[in-house]
């Protein structure tokens, strides 16, 4: 992992984070294009892939709605993927092990992105009642200069999210890796499954439509025989 | 007075900034001064400028995709009030009477509708090891939201308030409603799927794979009891490891 690596995740981090509320909205930020894109640039996309579909769903139902601000499944799947492309550079586990050191690292450190979020919106406060007092006092460019200093506190929030994540999480996996990977191993694949039945389990509980865990049983049932008997 | 297109086409692109400074106290209110302003710039001089600045500072908070049509609908609204035209509503009242509702609608059809069901289609492909998993997500969710951007504003400019009924005629929450059974439904299939990948790999006849399904119920009632996805991901994750300490 070179310090280039880092910059560019960096900057990745920072684009989608950007994404996530206060740029376009294009949906980038979410794991499942952030993950191989940052992937990408660590020249692991297929990795980034992984830890994007791994954590796609866990948060996918909770709806950014009002001054609520969901968990920051954005700088857990880049994150995720840094300390996985890390771990796979310093050590030779199977890949299973080193996705699931990457996230189990990554997102309990991502509650961070919460705060630092919380702390960008708080300055946009200040920020908001500073431009109206520019307002009253008749000088309207400081619309568009505070607005764009708004944007500045979002970027500060999602980079010092991933200095979090990838910072304190290298040197977690640095420590913890070698003791834990010996444990994780024989589970294998099996840990990497955790990741998308607790995801759909938390979708199915957000999605409120009539028969929905009927619906869901029977398209389950139906989806596994075919795949089995076919 | 009409506005010329270079100002239409400049609050259009400015609204992909509506939340740049989101803040707890007035939300998108920057925002959409800030998507206007040219617009209020070439509609007003002096005093009334000024007023018309002051004007849309108030709370504002909607879904962002929906902002569109809201916007377009303002700029119709401020153009009749600078030529001096009776408008139906105060452009204040306008703006607070519709962004509720609009944040509802955009809420459930994009956040709880479009996402998921993108989401899912395009796991499949993410399961299977594409990579083109996420350009599917991209291009499914991106062709609604960028269609209510541009036709929204359009509609919103060229129609003024009219443009509820406009929303209102689409159905847009029902349109909501097939889109979350259809999540389920694919839902169920790529738990089936990424069950059915898992345990081929660990060489373990798929007929097993039909335990995920109470697994899954379990989770769910465990996570109406309060339980958060972390706790959730750990304690399962130790479970799965004591068991094959435990076996091995």
């Amino acid at each position: 992992m070179t310090f280039a690596d880092c910059l560019l995740a960096s900057l990745v981090a920072v684009i989608c984070g950007l994404d996530r509320m206060a740029l376009c909205q294009f949906m980038i930020s979410r794991p499942i294009v952030a993950g191989p894109l940052v992937g990408f640039f660590l020249g692991q996309p297929l990795l980034g892939l992984q830890v994007g579909m791994l954590t796609e769903l866990l948060w996918l139902g909770r709806l950014p709605v009002g001054a609520s601000i969901p968990p920051d499944d954005t700088q857990i799947a880049v994150g995720g993927t840094f300390l996985a492309a890390y771990a796979m550079s310093m050590w030779s586990y199977p890949e299973p092990v080193n996705i699931a050191v990457g996230l189990l690292v990554a997102i309990p450190l991502a509650k961070s992105g919460q705060l630092f979020d919380h702390m960008a919106r708080r300055a946009n406060d200040n920020l908001g009642r500073r431009v109206e007092r520019f307002l009253q006092a008749g000088e309207l460019g400081a619309v568009e200069r505070g607005h764009l200093i708004g944007l500045g506190h979002f970027v500060v929030s999602a980079l010092c999210t991933f200095v979090v994540v990838a910072g304190i999480g290298s040197l977690l996996c640095f420590a913890l890796a070698p003791i834990v990977a010996p444990y994780l191993e024989p589970a294998g694949y099996w840990l990497l499954l955790v990741f998308p039945l607790i995801g759909a389990a938390m979708i199915l509980r957000s999605i409120k439509i009539n028969h929905s865990m009927t619906l869901f049983g029977a398209s389950f049932v139906s989806a596994l025989l075919i795949l089995w008997l076919l | 007075m009409k506005l010329p297109g270079y100002i239409l086409i400049s609050t259009l692109f400015r609204s992909f900034l509506l939340q740049a400074s989101w803040s707890f106290e007035r939300m998108q209110n920057l925002g959409v001064l800030y998507a206007l302003s040219p617009a209020l710039k070439y509609l007003y001089k002096g005093e009334d400028r000024k007023e018309a600045f002051q004007r849309h500072l108030t709370y504002f908070n909607t879904h962002p995709y929906m902002s569109a049509p809201v916007l377009g609908a303002t700029l119709a609204q401020e153009e009749k009030r600078a030529a001096g035209q009776d408008v139906t509503f105060s452009v204040e009242d306008f703006k607070s009477m519709i962004m509720a509702p609009y944040a509802a609608i955009g809420d459930a059809l994009f956040w709880g509708g479009v996402r998921p069901l993108a989401a899912c289609i395009a796991l499949f492909f993410a399961f299977k090891g594409s990579l083109l998993a996420p350009l599917i997500f991209l291009a499914f969710f991106n062709l609604p939201h960028l269609m209510m951007r541009f036709w929204g504003f359009m509609r919103g400019y060229f129609r003024g308030v009219s443009v509820i009924e406009v929303i209102q005629r689409r159905r847009l929450p029902d349109v909501a409603i097939r889109f979350k059974e259809a999540t389920i439904i694919l839902l169920g299939g790529l738990s089936a799927y990424s069950t059915f990948v898992v345990f081929n790999k660990q060489a373990v006849a798929p007929g097993w794979g039909l335990l995920a399904l109470p697994i899954i119920y379990i989770l769910i009632w465990l996570s109406r009891k309060g339980l958060s996805v972390l706790f959730l991901i750990f304690a399962s994750v130790m479970l799965i490891i004591t068991f094959f300490q435990v076996v091995t």
